[in-house]
């Protein structure tokens, strides 16, 4: 009785239900789904919205995850000041960082996050002014030991054509997710307010 | 009236689990497909072969028709004196790796360099080949590509073979086998982390580095060192052998097990390993009874062990 | 069972299929939980059973994992989907005969696949770690026939709607169909690389958030409302969580791989999604413990309540750990450590062993008539298994915490080892308690078919169970 091969998309509901189910889609606010069956408590929504906006805050771009080659220009500078000569390293790399951080270096929690050792100065220092010599955008380079490795990040299009290896606001990621929660809340709208009566007892209405 | 919960839910179900489908599985697909192979990559999926799990050619994971690395000096044709040389040889029958069977994989750049200028088409399955990693620079850019040496140098892989010593020959491909056979990855990771990871174990891998390659084996529970770098590490057969008999031989709080087993019945002068008698001269070792620990035998050329040391040492 | 494969359909009994899948369950439990105590003595001892290949760690783990998964979980699964999805459409089973023909070839086809496994015939790729052929037989001949089984007894119920539980059930048999077949795509076209890599991560992290997560959750929106007698609080509830599993839970696959060099546009994208997880993880806790208004004394008394409501309780750490621990903020710290280990066995030997355990325990004595053989011996197993899991998760957090320390102060690791070395003996304590557990729960299970009091018809077993 309760499956139609010829149309397997029939119904089950009698008419008079489908249409007490408009008149509640009709007249539900929230969304639907917190009235008619029992309401969800509100903190429990509360929580529900927590995560989502939480989602976003918690996973937005970190900066300074990682060490980009940009927060040690300033150490790579100071490297060769007259300053320092004669000092061990231990001392050389205290008065850089001292300099830097007295100089007020917008990279100052970043450089305080990935601290480094003049050998470590030293192993990325050519890498470093041969990018700052070809005019490329330090920050799009993470510090991997020795070596000065592009992100995988896509931001902007720059002027010839290739993007910005930074991660930028709108990651692409983020872009879908956006999309996808508003869908999600949509979707589950309009399934949830259209379900149809249901119950336990079977209804053999006119099978 | 159309039943409305079946009809509206799984319309709503296909849009859903398609959508999610789409970005999940078709989006990185084509972004992955995108990226140019790396020469680590070439010399990873040359070195492994074809598949380092299951595959038709060695379905119980033996290491059967796996290529051999070689470091040879001599050129296999003509015999002169040439700059010490890493190559591939793939003696007839050994099937070869994704990157030749397919080129496109390697992205366009490599795989047209390595149509070009390394002959890669011409190289037959059926005859066996020598491959060779190459990087040249083009229009300012350094590009990788695989050479056929057969076709390009008239390297034969039997010559190539005979121009490399013992020593001077990897068994990497049958390693892998071992290694995944065996379950090192359980414990040992193959890729050190991008975020903190490269201050211990060196660098983590890029974008292109894994081309070809199959499988990755990257391990997710790690309860001993990465191994990515390794070879960098420790270079020593000798210690490796003594870690493979026996780890606590060389580190005494190791937890990884003994992998005597892969010696088989024969070290390498051909006596027979006496199992019981080393064992039970270890365990009067670590009792306390005797000052030093039993000889470790050294596998002998065709062991598995062997060709899991040379598989490590060359993770480098 | 084997007098069944080939019987007339009208003369096998209505709920073998269930039965045996049952019975089938619980014995892999045993196998595989009694492997897992194996090879955790393994860690703490590493010379405990050494020199013998076929008995080496790297030869047993896996067997351990897939054993739980497709023999305990997925068999407790079947059985649970071969006697619930009939009882709330208020019919029979479709086809009992397919049912005990699905059971016997999965007995069969998973031996066959860890026998393999256990000789090293392995495709280097974890949880999918069965050669082809393997998943051959687990697609069209395990998962695909329970699909049909599932779909046409939903097809012809005879009641109007359709329950929750049972839209899990359909959907999530045909999203495993589909996420096996996917998933193992690297071995039948030869896919390599990163591609390899991600789409054996992405079925990894699909086979739990489309097959594990929801089946188990829908078992319990049934066995909650059926024994205490409530309505399930909130149908709607039931369907956020439902449409919320198919669109968060099937996308994070990427935040297995937050170290790997993949796209950082899919990093992004899965740690946002993997936080979303706890939309349905809320909405299934709320639903459910809103259910229990009223029938709190149950949790105490009634063996079913307490094994799911505990299972429902440990989805809020188990949710928890899952949506924060894969964001960029936090996996740096834990990825690759015993902590996701502990989180692993929360999620399959926490929250998803308890549900399904209280299904087998229910369906057995609703499907054989019988009312349980010991309740004091279900009490014990329960205890052995609470206990057991909680010291084995305890001890592997501080493990992972421990190796995540060791891991970004860049201590030589060999002192990791060392440090972890008395949480590794903690976790074979544990895992063993779990293995006796479940020895136990075998023994009770076969004393109840044997001399178990027969349950007079028109009674439900729970109602029974204070009753001499």
């Amino acid at each position: 009785m309760a499956w139609k091969f010829d149309n397997p998309l029939h119904t089950l509901c009698t008419d008079d239900q489908n249409e007490a189910a408009k008149a509640v889609w009709e007249g539900e606010s929230l969304g639907g789904i917190t009235e008619d069956n029992n309401r969800l408590p509100p903190p429990i929504i509360g929580i529900l919205v927590l995560t989502i906006v939480t989602a976003f805050l918690i996973t937005f771009p970190l900066w300074g995850q990682r060490p980009t080659a940009a927060i040690y220009e300033e150490y790579i500078a100071l490297m060769d000041s007259p300053a320092i000569q004669g000092k061990s390293d231990a001392e050389a790399m205290e008065y850089i960082v001292n300099q830097v951080k007295a100089s007020g270096s917008k990279w100052a929690p970043l450089q305080e996050r990935h601290p480094l050792e003049m050998d470590d100065l030293r192993l990325i220092k050519d890498a470093i002014i041969e990018l700052q010599r070809n005019g490329s955008d330090l920050r799009e380079f993470t510090v991997l030991g020795d070596r000065l490795v592009l992100a995988n990040f896509e931001g902007n299009l720059k002027a010839d054509g290739t993007k910005e290896r930074i991660q930028p606001w709108w990651d692409k990621g983020y872009t879908i997710d956006i999309f996808f929660i508003v869908i999600f809340c949509l979707g589950v709208m309009i399934v949830v307010k259209r379900l149809p009566d249901y119950g336990w007892e079977p209804s053999h209405h006119g099978h | 009236m159309a039943f409305r919960e079946y009809k509206i839910g799984s319309r709503m179900f296909g849009l859903a689990f398609g959508t999610s489908m789409f970005i999940t599985l078709y989006m990185p697909a084509v972004d992955i497909q995108n990226v140019s192979a790396t020469s680590i990559a070439m010399d990873r999926q040359l070195s492994f072969g074809r598949v380092g799990g299951f595959s038709y050619e060695d379905p119980f994971l033996q290491g059967w028709a796996k290529p051999i690395t070689v470091q040879i000096n001599q050129d296999p044709k003509t015999g002169a004196t040439i700059e010490s040389t890493r190559a591939f040889v793939y003696e007839k029958g050994v099937p070869f790796p994704n990157g030749i069977r397919h080129p496109r994989i390697l992205g366009k750049v490599p795989a047209a360099a390595s149509e070009s200028k390394g002959r890669i088409n011409e190289a037959s399955e059926d005859q066996g080949a020598v491959f060779i990693v190459r990087e040249e620079v083009d229009g300012g850019v350094m590009v990788p590509y695989i050479e056929n040496a057969t076709a390009t140098r008239g390297w034969l892989p039997s010559a190539t073979l005979a121009k490399a010593s013992e020593s001077q020959r990897l068994h990497v491909g049958k390693g892998k086998i071992m290694f995944v056979r065996e379950g090192c990855w359980w414990c040992h990771t193959l890729l050190p982390e991008q975020t903190q990871d490269w201050q211990y174990f060196g660098a983590p891998p890029m974008l292109g580095d894994f081309n070809g390659e199959s499988p990755t084996a990257f391990g997710s529970d790690r309860k001993a060192p990465d191994l990515t770098h390794v070879g960098s590490r420790n270079s020593s057969r000798e210690w490796m052998m003594m870690h493979f008999f026996n780890p606590r031989l060389v580190q005494s709080h190791s937890i990884m097990p003994r992998y005597d087993y892969l010696w088989g019945e024969k070290d390498a002068n051909g006596n027979t390993i006496d199992y019981d008698g080393w064992r039970a001269a270890y365990t009067a070792y670590a009792d306390g009874k005797s000052i030093y620990p039993p000889e470790v035998p050294v596998p002998a050329a065709d062991s598995e062990a062997r060709a899991l040391i040379d598989f490590v040492l060359n993770l480098k | 069972m084997f007098k069944y494969l080939f019987a007339k359909a009208e003369d096998i009994p209505a709920g073998s299929a269930a039965i045996y899948f049952g019975y089938s369950s619980i014995i892999w439990f045993v196998i595989g939980t009694g492997l897992g105590s194996f090879n955790a003595a393994k860690l703490a001892f590493p010379d405990f059973v050494t020199g013998s290949e076929i008995l080496s760690f790297g030869h047993m783990r896996q067997v351990h994992v897939l054993a739980v998964i497709l023999g305990w979980i997925s068999m407790a699964f079947a059985m649970a989907m071969m006697y619930i999805t009939p009882a709330l459409g208020n019919t029979k089973l479709w086809s009992e005969k397919l049912g005990v023909w699905n059971c016997f070839i999965w007995n069969i086809g998973l031996s066959l696949g860890l026998f393999l496994l256990w000789l090293g015939v392995s495709s280097g790729r974890e949880y999918s770690d069965m050669p082809f052929f393997i998943d051959v037989v687990v697609i069209l001949g395990i998962l695909t026939p329970l699909c049909v089984n599932v779909f046409m007894t939903i097809k012809t119920r005879r009641t109007q709607g359709i329950y929750t539980t049972n839209w899990f059930f359909g959907a999530a048999t045909f999203m495993v169909i589909i996420v096996f077949s996917v998933g193992n795509s690297p071995e039948f076209f030869q896919l390599t690389g990163l591609t390899e890599a991600y789409l054996t991560w992405w079925f990894a992290h699909n086979v739990l958030g489309l097959w594990i997560t929801p089946v188990a959750a829908a078992i319990s929106y049934y066995v909650v409302p059926k024994v205490t007698g409530n309505p399930l609080y909130s149908h709607r509830i039931g369907h956020l969580h439902f449409w919320s599993v198919v669109v968060f839970y099937s996308t994070p696959a990427a935040h297995h791989l937050m170290s790997a060099p993949l796209p950082e546009w899919l990093k992004s994208f899965a740690s946002v999604e993997g936080v979303l997880i706890l939309v349905p993880a809320i909405a299934f806790v709320s639903n459910l413990l809103l259910t229990m208004t009223g029938k709190w004394r149950m949790f105490v008394e009634n063996i079913e309540i307490k094994f799911t409501i505990t299972g429902v309780l440990m989805a809020i750490p188990l949710n928890m750990q899952g949506g924060f621990q894969q964001t960029r903020a936090i996996n740096w710290y834990i990825h690759g450590t015993g902590w996701i280990v502990a989180h692993a066995h929360l999620a399959l030997l926490g929250f998803s062993t308890f549900l399904e355990a209280a299904a087998v325990y229910y369906g057995l004595q609703t499907l054989l008539r019988r009312k349980l053989y010991s309740l004091g011996l279900a009490n014990f197993h329960f205890w052995m298994l609470l206990v057991g899991f909680t010291t084995y998760w305890v001890s592997m957090t501080i493990a992972g915490l421990i190796q995540g320390a060791g891991k970004i102060y860049e201590v030589p690791y060999i002192d990791v080892v060392i440090a972890e070395h008395p949480y590794m003996i903690a976790r074979w304590v544990g895992g063993t308690m779990v293995f006796l557990g479940n020895c136990v729960w075998l023994y009770n299970m076969y004393m109840t078919a044997r001399v178990g009091t027969a349950i007079p018809a028109g009674r439900l077993p729970h109602e029974l169970a204070y009753e001499r």
